[in-house]
């Protein structure tokens, strides 16, 4: 984590200590503690170990055999580490088609939503046409609705297009957003007037300033809505639990359930279940770090 | 066309009508931007418009148990406002939204202690803070739930070096909702408090150093300063807090299971439409109950954005 | 249509498993060429039987293929409606006791009377409980493809712990009282039985032991003494502490309890038998024998059916299969697989002899006495009372007399209605 860490602090970027005034800068990099300092890092650390002790638990329980963890009182670590739980999760179901299906609805909806709302997104921000205003009212009162409640008809859509228990059925609602649209649009009306200008007179068409002029310049916030986008279909369990119900068509949110329904209070398979499901997007977040955490915080500015 | 060749101004004119009639250049610019917003509303059309409106339909109407619906009027809607587990969910919706809520102060004091100067080691807690937020909400109500276990589970066991009775947590009517949201609480801290950090990062770090030099001790510093100047984001993350209360459904599928006898005091509005939608075989009510839950929500974004004029403050 | 080939064909580009998706649709009408039948069902335990079943029933039909549609349990109804609804149910599917008269009385399944007479299926080598279980107004629609009973599990290392002797065929319930209060640890948090709220493995069993029942004549039997004694026995065993309450059921079931040797007994089903066998201190110490005699000797019979659905434009083909299913060849290797028990007459010493540190036996010998599983048009409607009713005299509060009353008034109420639809 050490490195992605490192570069994450964008917003407090680590300062060394204030120079005293009128002297030169401290030489040691530890600065003196400021007098409740040590009492900060405990409220602190004792906030991150809340936050971070389930999932050891987790990992602990899922090593134990079912017999030690109802044990009274509880074993800590386990008296034998045994990965036969994890075994039994993927022979009880087909856990790397789920986890196949997962990515593919990750992607199918975040390409989706990257591709479709930065098209519109554009026109709304950069170009005059009729009913624009109108239109763009419309679109955000999507926003409103919460897609949980349209999915009887939603399902009957899918149904009909012969789809269901299929990859597509996943994320074909999913790719069309208002919120990203939103965001985008938000992002698109920051860019100054000169760049089109400039590109249409060395005469380029609409679409070439929006893909090779426009569309770079807002990368942050295309990765932002990316991240969202990502960790809501990876997260998704409604939808799925809905169109796909075979085992070898459902992402892992649903897989997760359906095991539940089968090993009912068998806590260490559930738990090697559940460190599976969460662990990819556990490992992308690691990995990028950063754009999540401006992905959060862009979603909160200016709103 | 215009026949008469004239001033500017009347040139200009005829460009503007030729736009709005959408030929020349100006009209082949309008139907370049109708391109690129039709494959978005193409798909809103198909899966947001229409369903809304086959919503509505169907709210009105009865589903027979292996096809073909008949019409009743409104039937569903007497059902959804007399059913006494609408008002039950309502109310634990509510619950869960209040719950829900005290994820604020707490993501707030943790960004301010982060805000202290010199402090360090802050990307660090503040990933760490942040992990749950990234976890499968499936997995979180899977973990928390054998934390919670009544026999077996670690909460108990800590809870009983304090002399506290050990409970079977989600399954009392008494704790369960309390038992839930306080992990919808634990899993949006982290979400709360980047916000507010990206918020605090914000405001000029001259109010502070004045405020300091001023004697203004660090709480004074944090009603006087940062909390006003938060308002509007945290106006923002108390609408998404609302938002998210209303819809929540993965945690309680997940932690409640059917035989529970905390099922109805733990019921959301969410749960309670999948629940009549897809195992009671009653989808006109299910609709009629989506289209009120439409309506609420509606109606209460319109009315935080009414309140925030008298409390939020915009610098 | 061909908006769907397009559509498919357009997409196909995006992910593999819709190109599966398409493929299906073209596949199998009954006119020329191979049939492919859709065989519906919920337990991924016995996919592997199935597979070896079909395999047989493929080699003696040439021209018919047969896939199978895995649907978990959780939402294996819901799907079957909606897909019914939708016209793309498989062609023969799984049926259970609760469903089969909703499907019989609104005309989606195919009836199969004729066809039996026809091909001379061997439905009197089945249980017929179970066969009378799959007939709606005189016509069967169904026919039993196993069958299960419930037994008395136990653990003999706590047994042998607390000197206690093992149940044996013999047992009435005051032997079961006086074990359950022997057995029950509360230092180790080790109870004597579980009492759970379980319709079909222990709230029935008990219900049909004190002489009551559930459903006669379209009445229901909650308001009777004798059931309320049934319901009694078990609540009575939670308040004195001898069976974890509910609440603390739902958050480790009666089974896994027995897993992890916390349950001295459980009542199970001959199907849990493999899953018992999996645990290896059960393997080692585990036991089973018929359940104790209350006022009479009972159990509770059931089993599931292939059927047929109405809606099916390959009926010729799913009708071959399902009479393959019901004869002597697939019940032996069903038997064989080991997960559940064949309902068709002498084939269930594979399954016997594939646990031999189990005395399966007794599940196929309470056979003779087993009730079967209640049920009418709307099952599932009334069933659902039960839980919501029940919940707090199984959760230690007492009241289970009035809590039974009320249930019975409720239900009676549904069946009303549903006489009246």
């Amino acid at each position: 984590m050490g490195d992605s860490t490192a570069r994450g602090g964008t917003f407090f970027p680590a300062r060394t200590g204030d120079p005293a005034p009128g002297g030169p800068p401290q030489r040691t990099r530890r600065p003196r503690p400021r007098p409740g300092s040590v009492a900060t890092h405990l409220v602190l650390s004792l906030g991150a170990l809340v936050m971070i002790f389930p999932f050891c638990w987790q990992l602990l329980t899922a090593l134990k055999s079912l017999a030690e963890v109802s044990r009274v009182p509880p074993t800590f670590l386990p008296e034998d580490w045994k990965w036969s739980s994890f075994d039994e999760v993927f022979t009880a179901l087909p856990f790397r088609e789920m986890l196949t299906n997962s990515a593919i609805n990750t992607v199918g909806r975040t390409a989706g939503q990257l591709v479709f709302c930065s098209l519109a997104a554009y026109a709304f921000a950069r170009m005059r046409f009729k009913g624009r205003d109108l239109l763009f009212g419309l679109f955000l009162s999507v926003l409103m609705v919460p897609s949980s409640l349209l999915v009887l008809p939603q399902y009957d859509i899918i149904q009909s297009f012969g789809l269901l228990n299929s990859a597509p059925a996943l994320f074909l609602p999913g790719m069309f957003s208002a919120f990203g649209t939103f965001l985008l649009r938000q992002a698109f009306l920051t860019l100054p007037r000169e760049l089109e200008e400039a590109a249409r007179i060395d005469g380029a068409g609409s679409f070439r300033i929006f893909w090779s002029v426009m569309l770079p310049l807002i990368r942050p916030a295309l990765a932002a809505l990316a991240v969202i986008t990502a960790m809501a279909a990876w997260n998704d369990l409604l939808w799925p639990l809905i169109v796909n119900t075979d085992p070898e068509a459902m992402p892992i949110s649903a897989g997760l359930t359906s095991l539940e329904g089968q090993y009912e209070t068998n806590y260490p398979v559930m738990m090697a279940g559940s460190l599976i499901a969460s662990l990819p997007m556990l490992l992308v977040y690691v990995f990028l770090q950063r754009h999540f955490v401006q992905s959060v915080a862009s979603s909160g500015v200016k709103s | 066309m215009s026949v008469f060749p004239a001033t500017a101004a009347a040139k200009a004119a005829d460009r503007r009508a030729a736009r709005a009639a959408g030929t020349g250049p100006a009209g082949r610019d309008q139907r370049t931007a109708y391109l690129f917003v039709a494959p978005l509303g193409l798909g809103f059309a198909l899966f947001y418009f229409w369903p809304m409106i086959q919503t509505f339909y169907f709210s009105f109407t009865e589903f027979g148990p292996f096809g073909g619906h008949t019409w009743v009027g409104g039937d569903n809607y007497a059902r959804v406002v007399k059913d006494v587990t609408v008002w039950q969910a309502l109310g634990n919706t509510v619950l869960y939204c209040g719950i829900g809520l005290t994820a604020l102060p707490l993501a707030l004091v943790v960004a301010s202690l982060l805000n202290r100067r010199g402090l360090r080691a802050v990307p660090l807690y503040r990933a760490l803070y942040f992990v749950p937020f990234v976890t499968l909400p499936v997995a979180v109500g899977l973990v928390w739930n054998w934390l919670y276990n009544g026999d077996f589970g670690l909460l108990n066991e800590v809870l009983g070096w304090f002399g506290v009775d050990r409970r079977y947590w989600v399954s009392d009517p008494s704790t369960a909702v309390f038992a839930i949201g306080a992990v919808m609480v634990w899993s949006t801290t982290g979400y709360y408090l980047i916000l507010f950090m990206a918020g605090i990062k914000g405001i000029p770090q001259d109010y502070y150093e004045a405020a300091e030099l001023d004697g203004a001790g660090a709480v004074r510093r944090f009603f006087t300063i940062t909390l006003p100047l938060l308002s509007p984001t945290i106006f923002f993350a108390s609408v998404i807090c609302m938002i998210q209360s209303l819809q929540v459904f993965d945690l309680i599928y997940i932690m409640m299971g059917e035989k529970n006898p905390a099922v109805g005091d733990t019921q959301s509005v969410v749960g309670l439409f999948y629940k009549w939608a897809f195992m009671e075989n009653a989808q006109g009510a299910a609709a009629a109950l989506a289209f009120l839950l439409m309506l609420l929500i509606a109606a209460l974004t319109y009315l935080q954005f009414r309140l925030q004029k008298r409390w939020v403050h915009y610098g | 249509m061909r908006r769907r080939t397009l559509l498919c064909s357009g997409l196909a580009a995006a992910s593999a498993p819709v190109l599966a998706a398409c493929s299906d649709q073209g596949g199998g009408s009954e006119s020329g060429g191979r049939t492919t039948l859709s065989y519906g069902m919920w337990d991924p335990a016995q996919v592997p039987g199935m597979k070896k079943i079909i395999a047989a029933f493929e080699r003696r039909n040439p021209g018919i293929s047969v896939r199978i549609e895995l649907t978990p349990w959780a939402t294996y109804w819901t799907t079957l409606k909606t897909s019914m609804r939708g016209g793309t149910a498989p062609d023969v599917f799984w049926m259970n006791a609760v469903n089969f008269q909703l499907y019989a009385a609104h005309g989606v399944l195919e009836p199969l009377s004729e066809h039996i007479r026809r091909d001379g299926t061997p439905l009197d080598r089945h249980p017929r409980q179970l066969v009378r279980l799959y007939a709606y107004r005189g016509t069967q629609y169904g026919i039993p493809k196993d069958f299960d009973t419930i037994g008395l599990w136990y653990n003999k290392d706590l047994f042998d712990k607390a000197r206690v002797p093992y149940p044996d065929t013999t047992w009435t319930w005051d032997d079961l009282r006086d074990a359950a209060a022997e057995l029950t640890n509360p230092r180790e948090r080790v109870h004597g039985y579980a009492a759970e709220m379980q319709r079909q493995i222990v709230i029935y069993p008990a219900v049909f032991g004190a002489g009551g029942y559930v459903l006669r004549d379209g009445r229901s039997g909650f308001g009777d003494e004798r059931t309320i004694e049934g319901l009694r026995f078990l609540t009575d065993m939670i308040d004195r502490g001898w069976s974890p309450p509910q609440s603390a059921m739902v958050e480790n079931i009666g089974r896994v309890r027995f897993w992890s040797e916390k349950a001295a007994m459980v009542n199970d089903l001959s199907a849990m038998a493999g899953q018992m066998y999996a645990v290896p201190a059960l393997k080692d110490h585990g036991g089973v024998t018929v359940l104790p005699k209350g006022r009479e000797r009972a159990t509770v019979i059931h089993g599931l059916a292939n059927v047929v659905s109405a809606k099916s434009d390959k009926k010729t083909a799913a009708w071959k299969f399902v009479h393959f299913m019901a004869g002597r060849e697939a019940a032996v290797i069903q038997a064989e697989s080991g997960v559940t028990i064949s309902s068709y007459a002498g084939t269930q010493d594979a399954w016997i002899s594939s646990m031999p540190e189990f005395d399966l036996r007794h599940f196929i010998d309470m056979k003779e006495y087993g009730a079967p599983y209640p049920s009418s048009k709307n099952t599932a409607v009334w069933e659902n009372l039960q839980y919501p009713l029940l919940g707090a005299a199984f959760s230690g509060k007492g009241g289970v007399e009035e809590a039974a009353r009320t249930l019975g008034e409720q239900m009676d109420r549904a069946l009303k209605e549903e006489r009246d639809t």
